[in-house]
């Protein structure tokens, strides 16, 4: 039964991503990786991770997508994407390369054979609460640095994004906005 | 496991088929309550009072042209209202919508799959919903389209912050992500209700809820005098009604998540059986909606998004921090 | 309500200027006016609003629909429909004693009457048509009418597939049959209810 479902999930993302690359529509290559994330919970849900499942469809699928998305709205997506590749030959040896370097760094313990949990949560709880004593014990420090990681990127975002934000850009001219940006660099 | 198999496709196909109904029902109900509060009529000619006219708004919409433009992308086109409607129905399955009640002398547990992280999947899957809108609008290569899915990705990202946020309190309060452990948390009667430990957490879900189901106050992605019909505006026959059965079982979700998160769920109130209380309670909530929608102007995406960043969002980490305190001390 | 629409009285209506405050400038200002704004509810008044309408429209018949082709609202009488032909209310004989005035002055030209002295040396109208093509509805034809004997009506749903099924005569006059049922008409073309009162006398002598 979980082997099916495996399989089938397991196609079903190759192919999505397949297209997610090959697609020359912008609007084709976004559906197809957002479907894929998608599918990517259902691995999650038949290994009996329900909650990383779950998170997986809001971060990815749903808050990460949503931006792509938004990105997405400033191209026209029903043209396809011209590709400009001078050099086909480099871009096929550097992606194939990196291809192989990763299947082997992910596939190497799995021929080994010794992968072990390193964390086994209490026996009987479920779910969330076995992923919350792992984070807040073992992995306490890489969880928090992540977190201020984080921290660091949206105050940067706000700093970018807020630069002339006291400056109405519908309302005033162009020259205008320059002129407050000029003051401001005088001040 | 063959019983369980069975019996979790006949639930299935049941809730598939009443909610449904329900949502086609809902529509009449709109209509009827918006015209009460405008002291109008509503539908009357069509059946005893105007009752069949859902039906003939259902043989209108699956009778009529099904209208793909020519610069549409036509795959995307025709697969975003699936997945507007798909979405909402994957997100009920993890509510349990009744009490444990026996039939046949069966014990039947009235939620599709019982998952103990019902609450995150429902969050998850309704904000899922919103490849619905942003492919419909994007695929259908028309101005006000592109407008609608602009706005769907900023309320999106505007008000999925507060509904997970103001969820969060009832979560640590309850330490579970499962709905029906909330139900039992609630069980010693009307006293012992969620909402009135997180009145706060209360009002903003209520809040980013109307933002998820694109009701009034929020109703950025159709709004007729601004954008015709936003992401909709290319779309006839059943394509367009299955966006719209879609968003009447998204408001019937929040409805219920809503009562069972912070109104006492199923449990029963005094006299009245839980499985009837739930109904009372998510018949309100929904009349509520309605209400809303009569009464109030929607605001701009600006404001929406000033709202959720600036003001709902600070106030509801402030009440996850004094929630935690409280359960600390 | 009725009564006002068939005054059509614009004029008195109960408006009233609404006190507003004046939008603050200051951001403490904004401040205050966003805090008042919040905790006295103004949103709930709205809600409050459109729960009493339906309350009204639900239990004390406050509702405005009016189920067009089953009710009609009155029309006012100076209103100009369809002419009517009017009989005498004695002998049941029509009104119109062939004078031709209304053809006279008809300023599109749509009367068309043809008169002859039948046995007792009495005109007698022998055809009488108006042309609804043409007609412009300005209603002197019934302002001139010695005897109220022309009159526009209130029938105003004339969507029909030949306009000549209003034109003749016989079609525009109060059958026979409905003679007791027929109304000195208070509408155009009528003399006004006070019309007693403003006669003077013509002066004879200077």
């Amino acid at each position: 039964m979980e082997a099916i479902a495996f399989y089938v999930f397991a196609v079903l993302i190759t192919a999505l991503f397949l297209v997610t690359v090959f697609s020359k529509n912008a609007l084709y290559a976004m559906s197809s990786l957002a479907a894929g994330m998608v599918l990517i919970s259902g691995i999650f849900f038949v290994l009996g991770a329900d909650f990383l499942g779950a998170v997986q469809l809001v971060v990815y699928s749903g808050a990460v997508m949503a931006l792509y998305a938004f990105g997405m709205m400033f191209f026209d997506a029903t043209k396809d994407v011209k590709e400009k590749n001078p050099s086909a030959k480099t871009i096929f040896l550097l992606s194939g390369a990196s291809a192989v370097i990763l299947v082997v760094i992910f596939s190497a313990p799995q021929i080994g054979r010794n992968i072990k949990a390193l964390v086994t949560g209490t026996p009987g709880a479920d779910n969330p609460h076995v992923i919350g004593e792992v984070l807040f014990t073992k992995y306490l420090i890489p969880f928090e640095v992540a977190a201020v990681m984080l921290l660091v990127a949206m105050i940067a975002g706000i700093i970018l994004a807020g630069k002339k934000m006291d400056v109405s850009l519908s309302e005033s001219e162009d020259d205008l906005v320059d002129e407050a940006s000029e003051l401001k660099e005088q001040k | 496991m063959d019983g369980y198999i069975i019996g979790t496709i006949i639930k299935a196909i049941l809730v598939l088929a009443i909610i449904s109904a329900l949502a086609g029902f809902g529509t009449y109900i709109e209509r009827k309550i918006l015209a009460f509060m405008q002291r109008r009529l509503g539908p009357t000619h069509v059946g005893p009072y105007g009752l069949l006219q859902i039906a003939a708004d259902g043989i209108k919409l699956f009778t009529k042209e099904d209208f793909i433009p020519q610069g549409a992308n036509r795959i995307i086109f025709m697969v975003a209202p699936i997945i507007t409607a798909a979405t909402a129905f994957i997100a009920l399955a993890a509510v349990p919508l009744f009490p444990e009640f026996e039939i046949f002398g069966i014990k039947v547990q009235p939620i599709v799959s019982d998952l103990n992280i019902g609450l995150l999947f429902v969050i998850a899957m309704m904000g899922l919903g919103l490849y619905g809108p942003l492919l419909a609008g994007m695929a259908q290569d028309n101005k006000w389209g592109l407008i609608g899915s602009a706005r769907t990705a900023i309320q999106f990202l505007s008000y999925e912050v507060v509904t997970g946020l103001s969820l969060l309190a009832p979560v640590m309060m309850v330490g579970s992500l499962s709905l029906i452990d909330f139900n039992n948390y609630q069980a010693g009667g009307i006293g012992n209700w969620i909402v009135w430990s997180q009145p706060v957490a209360f009002i903003l879900f209520l809040i980013s809820g109307f933002a998820e189901t694109n009701r009034t106050p929020f109703d950025l992605l159709e709004h007729e005098a601004e954008i015709i019909s936003g992401y909709a505006t290319e779309y006839s026959g059943m394509r367009w009604g299955m966006f719209f059965i879609g968003e009447y079982t998204n408001m019937i979700t929040i409805g219920f998540l809503a009562s069972l998160v912070f109104l006492g769920g199923f449990n029963p109130m005094g006299f009245i059986p839980g499985g009837i209380a739930i109904i009372l309670k998510v018949s309100f909530l929904f009349f509520l909606m309605l209400w809303v929608r009569a009464s109030w102007p929607h605001v701009r995406p600006d404001q929406l998004m000033w709202l959720c960043w600036k003001v709902l969002m600070p106030i509801a980490v402030i009440n996850i921090l004094i929630t935690g305190i409280v359960l600390m001390v | 309500m009725i009564e006002n629409f068939k005054d059509r009285n614009v004029g008195v209506q109960h408006y009233r200027f609404l006190k507003l405050e004046p939008t603050p400038t200051t951001k403490m200002g904004k401040f205050k006016r966003f805090l008042r704004r919040t905790f006295k509810l103004e949103l709930f008044v709205g809600l409050k609003v459109t729960f009493r309408e339906m309350i009204k429209a639900l239990f004390f018949g406050e509702m405005h629909t009016v189920k067009y082709p089953l009710e009609k609202l009155p029309i006012s009488p100076r209103f100009r429909a369809i002419h009517q032909m009017l009989r005498l209310l004695e002998s049941g004989h029509y009104r119109c004693i062939g004078c031709g005035l209304c053809e006279k002055i008809c300023i599109s030209d749509c009367i068309r009457m043809d008169t002859r002295y039948d046995e007792n040396q009495r005109k007698e109208v022998v055809e009488y048509t108006i042309n609804f093509g043409r007609c412009i509805f300005c209603g002197y034809c019934a302002e001139v009418c010695p005897e109220l004997a022309i009159v526009h009506g209130q029938r105003y749903e004339v969507a029909t597939e030949q306009r000549a099924s209003y034109a003749l005569f016989e079609d525009m006059l109060t059958p026979i049959d409905q003679l007791k049922n027929q109304k000195e008409y208070p509408g155009f073309g009528a003399p006004s209810p006070n019309a007693d009162e403003n006669i003077k006398k013509t002066p004879l002598a200077y």
